[in-house]
């Protein structure tokens, strides 16, 4: 149980330490900042950011994702994109389904009730 | 006793408005399929078909990795699903995320942009060459099966759209069921495309923002020419304005950055962030006063941005001052 912590911890603080905050040169205003932020229309600052991301990364790592993946999935987001995903990984929809059966299911189930309402 | 053709006619009735009733409740269900039969979009042929597009047949719960997959490919870049996998699967969830899937592209230095959610987008995406990938709930119950397929042409008097799907290379889908399908996802889809190639659909803005997303991780010329592909088809776009001249200012292009910037001042005047990146670069360039006196006829800035403008003031203050 300790060391279970203690691993997950650790990896925490792997990914807390390895942000590298994403900036432009001194005085000029990122791209990131100027366009996808402003069409998010949020107002987040760097701490936020990093915690999300720390967040979301720690959320993948819990799920099966290796932390070098975890990392480089991460990195590739928005600001905006980390703050959708921290906190919400379990509950928003992942695609997942190769759908044959329910389908069938589904034409099983239109067929029925055209074959009881309408055959007569 | 009910004389029976009373007891016909009472029937053929009451079948009639049921039959009614149902109908009217199935166009409601499927209303952009209803809007496409007065409006099909113009200069989209009614039959059409992307053959070509390769197929990658899902294994286990990956259909993330398989969809990627196939318009990855179509667009150039040489990937498998297996090494997507490790980019867009979550084992635990057995599944991929909508925002990963718009956000693995840009490590293979493809743009990930989201179609606005339209039946006639989708339809003029493929027309134009672009696959789409769209996110289905194939279950016909409470309990969501979140699928992802792509969609590769349709022939609209069969009515049937045709997908890479699952295990399927061509799977056949009638108008209605997609949209039935895919309304449960809001109308999720997106198209992966190299920079210069814009989405025939794509919004100025969104389209700016999902290059810039692309910033973080992909390579600097690819983003350059994104950027540069963007002004040339919305010549006052701000955000490809800005875009564009920063990767100008960080490859020390002082020039052209100031080029972009200046005729972007012309057409967004209001613009923070215009006004301070245009003073930073004259000051880079020793044109200090001139940066300053841009700052002031510039304003109060807003929030987001005022405490960058301050520290810009401020070091052109400082050059200032160190010249003197």
């Amino acid at each position: 149980m300790k060391s279970m912590l203690k691993r997950i911890l650790c990896s925490f603080l792997v990914i807390a330490m390895a942000w590298v905050p994403f900036t432009t040169q001194a005085g000029m205003i990122g791209s990131d900042a100027a366009i996808v932020s402003a069409a998010s229309q949020a107002d987040r600052n760097t701490v936020t950011n990093f915690l999300n991301r720390t967040d979301a990364a720690a959320q993948l790592l819990s799920m099966g994702v290796d932390q070098k993946s975890a990392q480089a999935r991460v990195a590739s987001m928005t600001d905006a994109e980390v703050a959708q995903l921290a906190g919400k990984i379990n509950s928003l929809p992942v695609g997942a389904d190769s759908g044959l059966g329910t389908l069938l299911l589904l034409a099983l189930i239109i067929w029925a009730v055209w074959y009881f309402a309408f055959r007569r | 006793m009910i004389p029976a053709a009373l007891y016909r006619g009472a029937r053929l009735l009451a079948g009639a408005l049921l039959f009614g009733l149902l109908l009217s409740g199935c166009a409601s269900m499927v209303p952009q399929t209803m809007g496409l039969r007065e409006g099909w979009p113009e200069g989209v042929p009614t039959q059409f078909e992307l053959a070509d597009v390769p197929f990658f047949p899902q294994e286990d719960y990956q259909c993330g990795p398989a969809a990627l997959a196939t318009v990855m490919v179509n667009a150039g870049v040489k990937v498998t699903p297996e090494d997507l996998v490790k980019q867009v699967y979550i084992p635990e969830r057995q599944g991929s995320l909508q925002i990963e899937m718009l956000s693995t592209p840009r490590q293979h230095g493809l743009i990930g942009y989201r179609l606005a959610p339209r039946y006639n987008d989708l339809l003029r995406e493929v027309a134009a060459g672009n696959p789409v990938v769209i996110l289905q709930d194939l279950s016909p119950g409470i309990i969501k099966k979140w699928h992802y397929a792509v969609v590769v042409g349709w022939d609209y008097p069969a009515g049937e759209l045709y997908l890479r799907s699952g295990e399927k290379k061509r799977e056949a889908m009638p108008f209605t069921m997609l949209e039935y399908t895919w309304k449960k996802g809001d109308y999720w889809a997106m198209v992966a495309l190299p920079p210069g190639r814009i989405p025939v659909t794509a919004n100025e803005q969104e389209y700016a923002a999902a290059i810039a997303a692309m910033e973080r991780v992909g390579d600097k010329a690819a983003v350059t020419k994104a950027y540069a592909a963007a002004l040339e088809r919305w010549p006052a776009s701000l955000g490809a304005s800005i875009g564009l001249s920063n990767q100008y200012y960080a490859q020390g292009n002082l020039k052209e950055t100031e080029a972009i910037l200046r005729r972007a001042a012309e057409n967004h005047p209001t613009s923070v962030v215009v006004s301070n990146n245009l003073a930073q670069t004259l000051s880079d360039q020793g044109r200090d006063a001139e940066a300053l006196a841009l700052l002031d006829r510039a304003g109060t800035p807003e929030p987001p941005f005022a405490a960058a403008v301050a520290e810009t003031r401020a070091l052109i203050l400082q050059r200032l001052a160190k010249s003197k």
